[in-house]
């Protein structure tokens, strides 16, 4: 039962952010169910609900955020589709009501016969329009059983690109250039804060919404959403350089495609493309298998990276190594073995221990 | 620093809305070392009719230096036409006639537009996005430009005269992220620099009085809704709501609606229409609501939420408005509901639930703390400002002004 005096672990709860969204969603379910419960209960006439339903969507958008009312707006058409052409007669003189008779009357014979071809074209529509959102929703369904969750990104380790080995090499290839310089995953801030001291005119975007708050609030301008998002919503040759790294290693091929496209699109011509990652093995060896795990794809070799933005109009113009280098030591030359043990290492160590990151720097020529 | 808003009127008069907060924001900046102000707007009041009622010329507002240009004409009856024409499919309607939709939707104010032109200010604010003032606005000015959209989801954002227009500016200030997302949807303007600003929260300044007294309601409860009271505010709704809501529940409930009457305001004896009220009224009667009710589908901020959450007060709001939506998921301090079946059900909850409403009032005060006090709002307006001045502005070369359409019918209030 509820009451009206607030429990001593309520207010607790509400000092916490993640207690108060979970208080909400509960209440939320709760009423959600109640008022599953009483529609099935029919305890309001149907006509009176959809009524008072019509009501609600007469003042709501149609645009971005009426995609979902696609069944309900649907059903309003539908209701909308029928032209009664019996007019009310009801007058406050009674020579009004015989008036209006004699009117509707008279009249109904050419009435009639516009309003039939009213209704039929407006319930083509209407059929049209069941059998588009039949289609839609046909589609919709295939979809999501193709869908690749992303990676959560509470599972994703924070990183700190500012104080990374490439940090100097990433603000040196975008300086000089004329435009805004987006920079991808940008975390708290601090490479972004290295390229604004160069004079780069740059902002950032990173999915994870708690990461992004002190950026923000230092007056960076940082979006809290993805790369491929917020690609979608930038025009045409929009952007002279970016910065990318974080989840742009573990897209899912797709994505990877969609990624490429939109760099090359967003990006004019002569824009420069600086792309951090983890090499495939180093990747494996040092990501916790969670990650590894729940990634929708794999890091790329930074040949691929050349061949895939070659394609679309980029050329190379640097490549350098970095990050935590796992190669084993060679043995001394006193083993007698050491020749055959220093050759097997040198294998491993290229195949599986070399520098495990990159950074591939590109320009798009066309 | 000076800045120069652009806005289409106004004044203490203009209550609510877009206008009211570019005010706020003029009144709270000029007050900052090293910051100077002004104003350049119509001598406009009513954004229906756009007669001339302010005198032109110079005058001081709040501290705000205000310079008023008289519109070269009365809203046209065309407007109207034009207007149901173009809300079949905005996004196809072309350049010319959506330019001329935004001449008819005025106000056209040639003198506005040519002191624009020649602005010693270093940055120009226009607010909101939806008028003429604002498109001339961005057309002509020397200095970088930055447009507060105050935008919702309806069918004049997708015309192209506007996409033309926003290509021109150099910076973005939204209200919320829902208002962000709405506009990169519609613009593809997300390389451009932009901030979710928002508004700030002035503390409550009530008399100490009890709600119901004001309102004659003595001890009853009652819910409260606080704006201009229109139907396309969703008064309409909201009242339709509860007259049903009160023949299923009969009982004290009583539904208070605060704010200038736009339209015919509904005659029920449960619902209390006040018309508008003093700044002190307003707090009392805010503070003595069990609820705020915002039942607007077209809000880009909802200044109202923040206000009653100020007092702790719980708010109740449509799901399918964005920007209202946001604020609660955010702050956790309020509820929605998106059909006659969810208001029931939801209303029934709060008011039965005096925990509930305890939290989510408090959630909501607590984002209200954290995210919506001038001194914050104003530091980021001038640090985001200051970065769109460096940046510098490149003047479009090819946009013309809107032209003055033909004399028609005017449009008279009430006629």
């Amino acid at each position: 039962m509820v009451s009206d005096e607030p429990s001593p672990s309520a207010d607790a709860a509400l000092n916490d952010p993640v207690a108060r969204v979970g208080y909400l969603a509960e209440v939320m379910r709760e009423i959600d169910a109640e008022v599953g419960r009483r529609r099935a209960s029919g305890d309001l006439p149907v006509g009176l609900e959809q009524e008072l339903d019509e009501l609600f969507l007469e003042f709501s958008p149609v645009g971005l955020h009426g995609k979902a009312r696609l069944r309900e707006t649907l059903s309003l058409v539908d209701r909308s589709a029928y032209v009664d052409i019996a007019v009310p007669v009801a007058s406050q003189k009674v020579i009004g009501t015989y008036v209006k008779r004699l009117i509707r009357k008279s009249m109904g014979w050419y009435i009639g016969f516009i309003v039939h071809q009213i209704v039929k074209f407006a319930w083509s529509v209407s059929r049209m329009l069941h059998v588009v959102v039949d289609h839609v929703e046909d589609l919709e369904a295939a979809v999501e059983v193709q869908r690749t969750p992303p990676l959560p990104p509470s599972v994703v380790p924070g990183a700190d690109p500012g104080a990374s080995w490439w940090a100097a090499e990433a603000v040196s290839a975008v300086s000089g250039v004329e435009g805004r310089v987006l920079h991808a995953d940008c975390g708290a801030g601090s490479l972004l804060d290295a390229l604004l001291a160069a004079g780069v005119d740059a902002y950032g975007v990173d999915p994870a919404g708690s990461v992004t708050e002190s950026a923000i609030g230092r007056g960076l301008d940082v979006r809290a959403e993805s790369l491929l998002d917020h690609l979608d919503v930038v025009a045409d040759d929009a952007l002279a350089g970016m910065v990318v790294t974080g989840s742009v290693q573990w897209l899912h091929p797709n994505e990877r495609d969609r990624l490429v496209r939109l760099v090359g699109s967003r990006l004019a011509v002569g824009g420069v493309l600086a792309l951090h990652s983890a090499t495939p093995e180093s990747w494996m060896g040092g990501i916790s298998p969670v990650v590894s795990d729940l990634a929708p794809g794999r890091p790329l070799h930074v040949e691929t990276w050349g061949q895939l933005l070659g394609d679309r109009g980029f050329r190379l113009v640097g490549v350098s190594s970095g990050g935590t280098d796992r190669r084993i030591d060679h043995v001394s030359t006193g083993n007698p073995d050491a020749a055959a043990l220093n050759a097997t290492i040198d294998a491993v160590n290229q195949a599986l221990l070399g520098p495990g990151e990159y950074l591939l720097v590109a320009v798009r020529e066309r | 620093m000076k800045l120069a808003f652009v806005t289409p009127r106004y004044g203490i008069e203009v209550i609510g809305g877009a206008e009211a907060a570019a005010r706020m924001l003029a009144e709270r900046l000029c007050q900052r070392p090293g910051w100077e102000v002004e104003v350049l707007t119509s001598c406009a009041m009513d954004h229906l009719t756009w007669e001339n009622t302010e005198p032109a010329g110079t005058s001081s507002v709040n501290g705000v230096t205000v310079h008023r240009f008289p519109t070269a004409s009365q809203r046209q009856l065309d407007y109207f036409d034009l207007d149901a024409k173009i809300r079949l499919a905005p996004s196809a309607v072309g350049l010319a006639e959506a330019r001329r939709w935004v001449a008819l939707n005025g106000p056209m104010c040639p003198g506005l537009v040519d002191a624009v032109a020649v602005t010693d200010a270093d940055v120009v604010a226009c607010y909101p996005y939806l008028f003429a003032t604002t498109v001339d606005g961005i057309a002509v000015s020397p200095v970088p430009t930055v447009l507060h959209p105050a935008a919702h989801d309806e069918p004049a954002l997708y015309l192209s005269a506007f996409r033309q227009s926003f290509r021109h500016v150099d910076g973005f200030v939204y209200h919320t992220q829902a208002e962000r997302d709405l506009m990169e949807y519609a613009f593809g303007n997300g390389a451009k620099p932009q901030i979710v600003l928002g508004l700030g929260v002035n503390d409550p300044a009530g008399d100490g009085r009890r709600g119901g007294e004001i309102l004659g309601l003595g001890e009853r409860p009652y819910l409260c809704y606080l704006g201009r009271v229109d139907e396309h505010k969703g008064c309409g709704m909201l009242a339709e709501y509860f007259i049903r809501y009160k023949e299923r529940h009969p009982g004290d409930l009583a539904l208070a609606l605060v704010g200038p009457v736009s339209d015919k305001a509904p005659d029920h004896p449960d619902i209390v229409v006040t018309g508008t009220v003093s700044e002190a009224d307003k707090w009392d009667i805010l503070g003595g609501a069990e609820v705020m009710v915002n039942p607007s589908a077209y809000e880009s901020f909802s200044l109202v939420l923040l206000e009653s959450w100020s007092l702790e007060v719980p708010v109740l709001v449509n799901a399918s408005c964005a920007a209202t939506m946001e604020h609660c998921e955010r702050s956790g301090g309020g509820l929605w509901f998106e059909s006659y079946r969810s208001f029931e059900v939801t209303v029934e909850r709060l008011l039965a639930d005096g925990e509930l409403r305890h939290r989510l009032g408090e959630a909501g005060r607590q984002y209200t703390e954290r995210y919506y006090r001038w001194p914050s709002i104003i530091d980021r307006y001038t640090g985001f400002l200051t970065g769109v001045v460096a940046r510098g502005h490149h003047r479009p070369t090819r946009v013309k002004r809107l032209v003055q359409p033909d004399a028609g019918r005017e449009y008279v209030r009430g006629g």
